[in-house]
């Protein structure tokens, strides 16, 4: 159910984010706020649930972003796993540095799309590095946005943290 | 076996979960999918969101603009609302100023016409048309500007009257609608004479001494004969109209109305010397008379 849960947190906050882009900036510029669910999964959720929980936004990245089937699903769980590496070398708990992995996080996702995705393509159709401020913003503004998200994710995750009552009495 | 399986079970999904999106990606990746079902049903989940923010933010945004960006506008329509009187205030002025600039134009282009004569220009300060009284205007030239008793004011439509009183910086003008104002004028088409004079209204004159066998229409124009000795000759004084010729008398009666609307006037010229013709000098002051 956790993972269930965040995905659809996730697809809320998809919705979200394309009807506030719409308003500010009208596609000017972007967020990968799906991403920094997936770093909280790396940080915080464990291996079984983390990684379908990764695998399911990765989907939901798949539909809204309109890219080929599996990509952003794969890419989700890798960014998944190497938050999971970060989390083991380094303890991540503040705010600043879940914003930083987030941050690092939606360039993962974003280059990593660019590096298959011109693998797959037909070269006059595949994206260009031209595209890479375009990102490297993206990854600042997620990082922005990340500590926003916070809470909203904790209390997803609270929903299904049970309670002993009694050990402290 | 099932226990190496049993131990790296985590590893296991996280590596099918890593590889089989990856494989999917490269067996699609090259021709386009459909959505099926299961998509655009989760699609269709995110519509609801999406429109409620479009209301949200599109409300917040009508509220700002329709009522929080306007908390200023009052002092705005204030300072425009002064703004707008002061500039038609302005706009008056100039419009007043320019019909000043047309009198003056007109005045000096009928000051130019005779350069035989010289003027004073003056501005009525003053009016006294009541009619228990003399019909008078006050300019504001006198004695010091070259201002004398009985010299001729005019305008460029024609007479006004003659100059009946003068102190040093004003003068008072007889008006040609005076009771005591009587002008000696001749039709200008046919040369007959007559004299106008005033009533005590200012917008009617009746004529003098029109010898009933004279040529004389209504209509007619009336110009001054110069014959009185105070208005040079020529100047238009006004417009015969209800004429009566009775079958008796010397005289045939009718009524002129100015060629100037004094109720109207604003400057004036004082003709402060003029062509006399010999014909209408006294003698003492006729050319070659010695004393």
């Amino acid at each position: 159910m956790k993972p269930l849960a965040h995905v659809l947190f996730a697809l809320v906050l998809a919705a979200l984010q394309s009807a506030i882009l719409r308003w500010v900036g009208g596609g000017a510029f972007s967020v990968a706020l799906l991403a920094a669910c997936i770093v909280y999964l790396g940080l915080h959720g464990g291996n079984v649930d983390g990684s379908v929980g990764a695998a399911g936004i990765g989907y939901v990245l798949d539909l809204v972003t309109g890219s080929p089937k599996g990509l952003m699903t794969f890419l989700a769980v890798l960014l998944f796993v190497l938050a999971r590496a970060v989390n083991a070398a380094v303890d991540v708990r503040s705010r600043g540095g879940f914003a930083l992995l987030s941050g690092g996080g939606a360039l993962v996702i974003s280059l990593g799309a660019l590096v298959l995705t011109r693998l797959t393509s037909a070269p006059e159709s595949a994206p260009g590095i031209g595209l890479v401020p375009r990102m490297l913003l993206e990854a600042i503004l997620t990082a922005a946005a990340a500590p926003l998200l916070y809470p909203g994710l904790r209390r997803v995750d609270r929903l299904f943290h049970r309670e002993e009552h009694g050990l402290l009495r | 076996m099932f226990a190496l399986l049993r131990r790296y079970r985590e590893l296991i999904l996280v590596a099918v979960l890593l590889v089989v999106p990856l494989g999917v990606y490269f067996a699609h990746a090259r021709k386009p999918s459909e959505r099926s079902k299961l998509d655009r049903a989760i699609l269709w989940l995110t519509t609801p969101v999406e429109r409620s923010v479009g209301w949200a933010v599109s409300g917040g945004l009508r509220s700002w603009n329709g009522y929080l960006a306007l908390r200023h506008a009052r002092e705005t329509a204030t300072e425009l609302l002064r703004e707008v009187n002061l500039l038609k205030m302005e706009r008056q002025q100039l419009l007043s100023e320019r019909a000043e600039v047309e009198r003056l134009r007109k005045l000096l282009g009928f000051a130019q016409e005779s350069p035989a004569r010289k003027y004073v220009g003056a501005r009525i300060v003053g009016v006294r048309l009541a009619p228990a009284g003399l019909q008078l205007l006050t300019i504001d030239r006198g004695t010091e500007d070259g201002v004398e008793r009985m010299m001729p004011v005019v305008v460029a439509e024609g007479v006004v009257g003659r100059v009946h009183g003068v102190s040093a910086h004003t003068a008072d003008v007889l008006i040609l609608t005076d009771r005591n104002s009587s002008i000696a004028t001749v039709v200008e088409r046919t040369r007959a004479r007559a004299n106008v004079r005033g009533m005590g209204k200012p917008d009617a004159c009746k004529l003098d001494y029109a010898l009933r066998v004279e040529d004389m229409i209504e209509g007619d124009a009336l110009v001054t004969s110069g014959t009185d000795g105070v208005f040079p000759r020529g100047l238009p004084v006004g417009k015969v109209t209800k004429l009566e010729r009775f079958q008796h008398g010397l005289f045939q009666e009718a009524r002129v109305v100015p060629s100037v609307d004094v109720t109207r006037l604003e400057e004036v010229l004082v003709v402060t010397a003029w062509e006399r013709t010999a014909e209408i000098l006294p003698a003492a002051y006729a050319p070659g008379h010695e004393q």
